[in-house]
Formats: structure tokens, C-alpha cells, sequence
């Protein structure tokens, strides 16, 4: 069962929100927007992306999660809003104090 | 509010390449600062690349001292994993900073390793890797960027320099990109400049930096048509449009320079300074392959390694050191050309923490391999210096740096690719770094005319510190260059000092006291690209 806590997923799409205006996306952004295929993202988009979100929200094993991904079929390589949303929601759970820092 | 100190960097510019464009009109105003002013070499740290070398600039410490020592940084000391170095890799107090902390307002443009933006009085624009897509993110103060929207030239798109315009730099391009790549660099200086000039107007600053890189990026592509040593005698009608588009752009980063200076005012210090030097490369030397046949590196498979079929430095490989060795027969490796540096593993392949006498005896082992290394087509020795970490980095961070590093004669290239064959000729003269960069230095109580034998550039922040009237902290490397002024000029207004805590050691171990260790964005990257899962 995927797991999102709301304040995680509010704080992600806050994010996308503030860039995605200067990448000229009009689209509706959901939990299932994918980063690479729908957004444009490249590879350092999401390494940057990486950076911003552990600043907001201190250490997390994302090279783990990444590399889940990685092992995907091709087609499926790729990572949605909802994804991040729910990996970085289980790894705050599971952190000391178990909730959104 | 006057402009007290305006910095301008020219990345890897050299007097080599400016001398002669200076002579023949091409950068009139660089020639009438220099003749107004003082110039020296300025020499860099080790190793001569962007990321130490601007950090030193801002710092006025060497690498151990400041903490960062390539474009990637390794994840922890006893880690095999790389990451992008970024704002927080900086262990130090920065011209920014200090500056701030005496509350001047700063403005700094397109430097590296300002992500995530440190929170200065006044504006930064953060450059280096700083993908567009998020340079909203990296622009302080909050506000900044939307802002900067509405100047009439701004295109986040062109401001930024992303991996694949790095690589084309590094790793050549075909001729027919040649012309646009070099037109960018022009458009994207100017981008810079409208951004500097808008802000030295609607934010006015005590201290102003503003950096180039194109000078870098054309050097290394372009090095056979800026180098007059190297130009073709009889040139194609391409390699003469190409000569005279890389004129174009010094031609206009002169002009680019006159107004910066000009809006700073008379009343200013003008800095021009660079991270480090030029030169030609005509080599690559596969040092990965040279440990692997040495045997202390194992790849992981036969098709591991990115096999290079061309002298190429393995600058899209970077950091793929991870998927690439066989770490359990791997005891030293490469993990990016840029360093030229030598790691031995944390972990003994044989199980445990590599002992500390096991390391020593490697690093001697391998400098003193290194040291006899000769090229295959005259006998002639390879390698010029090799430094070890100790002597290279001493500082409470130089177990982040290389255990060993190497400059090659000749300013021969590293590849971290493999390869059969250990050196390899490219087949047209590049351009690779080199230890003396630029410094030219003008304003009131500057010398006239004056070319002095060298200055540090770890001396540069005392210097920007002194011209804001701001005492120079004790632990800086660095010191004010007093040659630089006029006799006198240093007892009529005294440097000033003002003691701080030395930095605290990195403490081993995983949760080591960087502030920002996160799995980041170098393993990130790297695990992506092992697999395949980006390009």
C-alpha cells in the first residue's frame, strides 16, 4: 500500500509548482506525472532536484531508490510525483521522531 | 553606495592567450587596465582545476583547508562513492560571507559551488553545473529570479552551463557545431553582463563578482586557434572563421569588462583573476589502465571501463568507478579525470578498514611506479610531479583528497577510461589546465605600469578584504599582496587581522560532520548511469 503523507506530497508539488512555470510546462501535474517523460527532466535535473528536496528535508538513501528504478524495464525507467512522494513520506516515517521534519 | 571591490573572473584565462590579443587590439581595455595596474601570474593550488581553484580565490585557503578538491566529492572518507561538490562542501568562510558578516552587500554571478545559495546580504547567482531548470532554486535572495525574468535578454536556458555542454569543451565536437557552440559562449557572457549591470544599478554592493567561463570552454576546444603558438600557418576558410569567431568572443568580453569597470567607478579595486592556467595538451594517459596493469585496480567485466577507441579523457564516465571495478581486487582507482588523482580503497578487499600501513606502503609503491613511467615514442619521462596528500593537501579535510596526485609533463591528460594502450596522441592540440593564471589589479594606490613576479591565489581574498576596509581573518593561507600597492600605501592605512576558530576535522565514519551527506547527487548519478537508467 502506498503510503503519501500529505505534508510531503503538498511540499513536492510546491516545489515542481515553482519550477515548472519556467519550464514553460502547462500541463496538470499529478501524483502519476512522470519526471523524465512528462516534465523533461534530465539527469541532473534530478540530481539538483536530489539536493533540494534532502535540504528541505535532511539525509535521505536516495541512490537506493534510484537504483530500484534503474533496474526497471527500459520503458519503465522513470519516476513519478507520487513515487518520490511516497519514498520520501516512508523514509521520514521511519527516521528518528518517525514524521516530517 | 560605491563599488569598493569588483572581482571579475575569467575562468582559466592565461597570459599567454591574452598577451597577444592585448598587442594586436582585440582586448584594448584588458591592456589599458594592465598598464593602469599591476599584473603578476597568479598561481593556483593543486590541483589547477575550477572547483578548488575559485574556492581558494573565495577562501584564501588551499583545498585541505577549504575542503573541496574536484567538481565531485567523495561521500564520506571511508566511502568509494562520489557526489556533486556543492555550497556546502565549502568548510570555510568565503569573501561573500565575510563580507556580509560586516554587512556589506555582495553581488556574485555565475561562481561555482553557490548551490544551495548561502544566505549573504545581497545577490547570488549561483553558475558551475546549475542545470536551468532549477536555477530558480539557486538564486538568493527569494524573489531574485522572477525578477531577473523580466530583463529583456534573459534565457535561463543559455545562462547556465549544463554536462553536455561541458563535454563538447572537454571531449571535441564536429566542426560543424564549432561556430554556434563559440556564439553561445558570447551570448551567454552577455546574458552574464545583463545581469551584473542590472543589479549593480538596483542593488548596489560594496563587493562585486562576476565570472566568465567561456574563456575555459573555448580554451580547451579551440586551444590550436587561440594560442598563436598553435594556430594553423596556412589555415581552411573554416579554421579562419573559427580563429576570428574566438577573437570575437575576447573582443567582446573586453568590451564586457570596460563597463564593468567603468560602473564599478574610479574609486574601486579591480581584481581580474583566474582559477588557474592554459596550455596545450597533445596526449591522453589512461591511468586507470596504468593501475589495472600495475595491479592494483580490477574491472568488473570485460566490457567494464568504458573502453575508449579515441583519446578521450572519460569525461561522461565520471564517477563510474562504482559499477566499472571489481572491488574486491581493486586497491587504488581514478574516479574522475579532472583531479588527477589516485584514491586508495577505505575497505581492504581482503575484508576490514584498509590499514594504515598498507596505505602508506601503496602510496609509495605507486609514486615511486609513477615517477618511472615513460612515454613510448622517446624514452622521455611522464611525469613531472607527484604529490602525496600530506604534502599536497595538509588541512582538517584532506582525507576527502586523493591519496596521490600527479602532474603529467607537457600537461598530458588523464583518462579514467580503459584502454590497451596507456598513452595515446590526440590528433589536434587541445587545451588542458596549468598552475599560473592571470591577476590584474587596478585602483587607488595600485602600482602603475607594474608586472610583479607572482601572487598567490589563495592572496586574492586578503586583497578584496583590505580594499572593503575589512580585517583579514588570521587562518586565511593567503596573505594581502603588498607589492601590489604603492610604496607606502600599507603604512598609511595598515592591513588589519582578526582571529577565528580553526575549522574542526571532519570526524571519520558515515555520519561524518559534513553539513550536507546526504546518498547525493554524485551516487546518485552515478548509480543512474551504471544503470542505464540516464545517459
Amino acid at each position: 500500500m502506498t503510503i503519501v503523507d500529505p505534508q510531503v506530497s503538498a511540499e513536492i508539488f510546491r516545489l515542481i509548482a515553482e519550477l515548472a512555470d519556467d519550464w514553460e510546462y502547462d500541463g496538470v501535474i499529478t501524483l502519476d506525472t512522470l519526471f523524465l517523460s512528462d516534465l523533461g527532466l534530465e539527469s541532473l535535473d534530478l540530481v539538483v532536484l536530489g539536493t533540494a528536496i534532502q535540504h528541505r528535508y535532511g539525509k535521505l538513501p536516495f541512490s537506493e531508490f534510484l537504483a530500484e528504478i534503474g533496474q526497471r524495464p527500459v520503458d519503465r525507467r522513470d519516476l513519478t510525483v507520487g513515487e518520490l512522494a511516497s519514498y520520501v513520506s516512508q523514509q521520514l516515517a521511519a527516521s528518528p521522531g518517525g514524521q516530517s521534519r | 553606495m560605491t563599488v569598493e571591490a569588483l572581482l571579475i573572473g575569467v575562468d582559466g584565462a592565461t597570459f599567454t592567450v591574452l598577451d597577444p590579443l592585448m598587442a594586436r587590439g582585440v582586448m584594448p581595455f584588458l591592456a589599458e587596465l594592465t598598464a593602469r595596474g599591476t599584473r603578476a601570474p597568479l598561481r593556483t593550488v593543486m590541483p589547477p582545476l575550477t572547483p578548488p581553484g575559485w574556492t581558494s580565490m573565495m577562501t584564501g585557503k588551499r583545498p585541505g583547508q577549504h575542503g573541496v578538491f574536484d567538481f565531485f566529492q567523495k561521500e564520506s572518507v571511508d566511502s568509494e562513492y562520489f557526489r556533486f561538490t556543492n555550497s556546502q562542501d565549502i568548510q570555510a568562510a568565503t569573501i561573500w560571507s565575510l563580507a556580509s558578516d560586516y554587512d556589506k552587500s555582495v553581488i556574485a554571478l555565475n561562481f561555482p559551488l553557490m548551490f544551495p545559495p548561502p544566505a549573504v546580504k545581497g545577490c547570488i547567482v549561483p553558475g558551475g553545473w546549475m542545470p536551468w531548470r532549477q536555477l530558480r532554486l539557486g538564486c538568493h535572495p527569494d524573489g531574485l529570479f522572477d525578477r531577473l525574468k523580466t530583463l529583456p535578454s534573459f534565457n535561463p536556458r543559455e545562462l547556465s552551463l549544463d554536462m553536455t555542454l561541458e563535454a563538447k569543451a572537454i571531449e571535441g565536437c564536429p566542426e560543424e557545431e564549432y561556430a554556434d557552440w563559440i556564439e553561445l559562449h558570447i551570448r551567454r557572457e552577455e546574458r552574464w553582463f545583463e545581469i551584473a549591470s542590472y543589479l549593480m544599478r538596483e542593488e548596489p554592493a560594496e563587493l562585486v563578482g562576476v565570472m566568465f567561463d567561456g574563456v575555459d570552454k573555448l580554451q580547451h576546444l579551440c586551444w590550436r586557434f587561440v594560442d598563436p603558438a598553435c594556430q594553423p600557418l596556412d589555415p581552411s576558410p573554416w579554421e579562419a572563421r573559427i580563429t576570428a569567431l574566438c577573437e570575437r568572443y575576447f573582443r567582446r568580453l573586453d568590451e564586457i569588462i570596460a563597463e564593468l569597470v567603468a560602473m564599478a567607478g574610479p574609486d574601486a579595486l579591480t581584481v581580474v583573476g583566474s582559477d588557474h592556467g592554459f596550455g596545450p595538451t597533445f596526449d591522453v594517459f589512461y591511468l586507470n589502465s596504468w593501475l589495472a596493469q600495475q595491479g592494483y585496480l580490477a574491472w568488473a567485466d570485460e566490457a567494464s571501463g568504458g573502453i575508449s577507441v579515441e583519446a578521450q579523457i572519460g569525461f561522461t564516465q565520471m564517477t563510474r568507478h562504482i559499477s566499472d571495478l571489481d572491488w574486491k581486487k581493486t586497491l587504488a582507482y581514478v574516479a574522475t579525470p579532472s583531479s588527477s588523482g589516485i584514491h586508495i580503497v577505505a575497505q581492504d578487499p581482503a575484508g576490514g578498514p584498509l590499514p594504515t600501513e598498507t596505505r602508506a606502503r601503496i602510496t609509495d609503491e605507486l609514486a615511486a611506479a609513477l615517477a618511472e613511467v615513460r612515454r613510448p615514442d622517446n624514452g622521455k619521462l611522464l611525469v613531472s610531479e607527484i604529490h602525496t596528500r600530506v604534502d599536497a593537501f595538509a588541512g582538517p579535510f584532506e582525507q576527502y583528497a586523493p591519496d596521490i596526485s600527479v602532474i603529467f609533463d607537457g600537461g598530458t591528460a588523464v583518462s579514467i577510461l580503459r584502454s590497451e594502450e596507456l598513452i595515446r596522441g590526440r590528433p589536434l592540440a587541445q587545451g588542458g589546465h596549468r598552475w599560473e593564471g592571470v591577476f590584474v589589479a587596478s585602483g587607488p594606490a595600485v602600482r602603475r605600469g607594474a608586472a610583479i613576479d607572482e601572487v598567490s591565489i589563495t592572496d586574492v581574498a586578503p586583497l578584496l578584504l583590505y580594499a572593503l576596509d575589512l580585517p583579514v581573518p588570521d587562518d586565511m593561507s593567503g596573505v594581502i599582496p603588498a607589492a601590489v600597492f604603492e610604496d607606502g600605501q600599507m603604512a598609511r592605512r595598515p592591513a588589519r587581522s582578526v582571529t577565528t576558530a580553526a575549522a574542526a576535522p571532519i570526524p571519520m565514519g558515515e555520519d561524518g560532520a559534513v553539513l550536507f551527506d546526504d546518498e547525493d547527487e554524485a551516487t546518485i548519478l552515478s548509480r543512474l548511469r551504471a544503470l542505464g537508467y540516464v545517459e
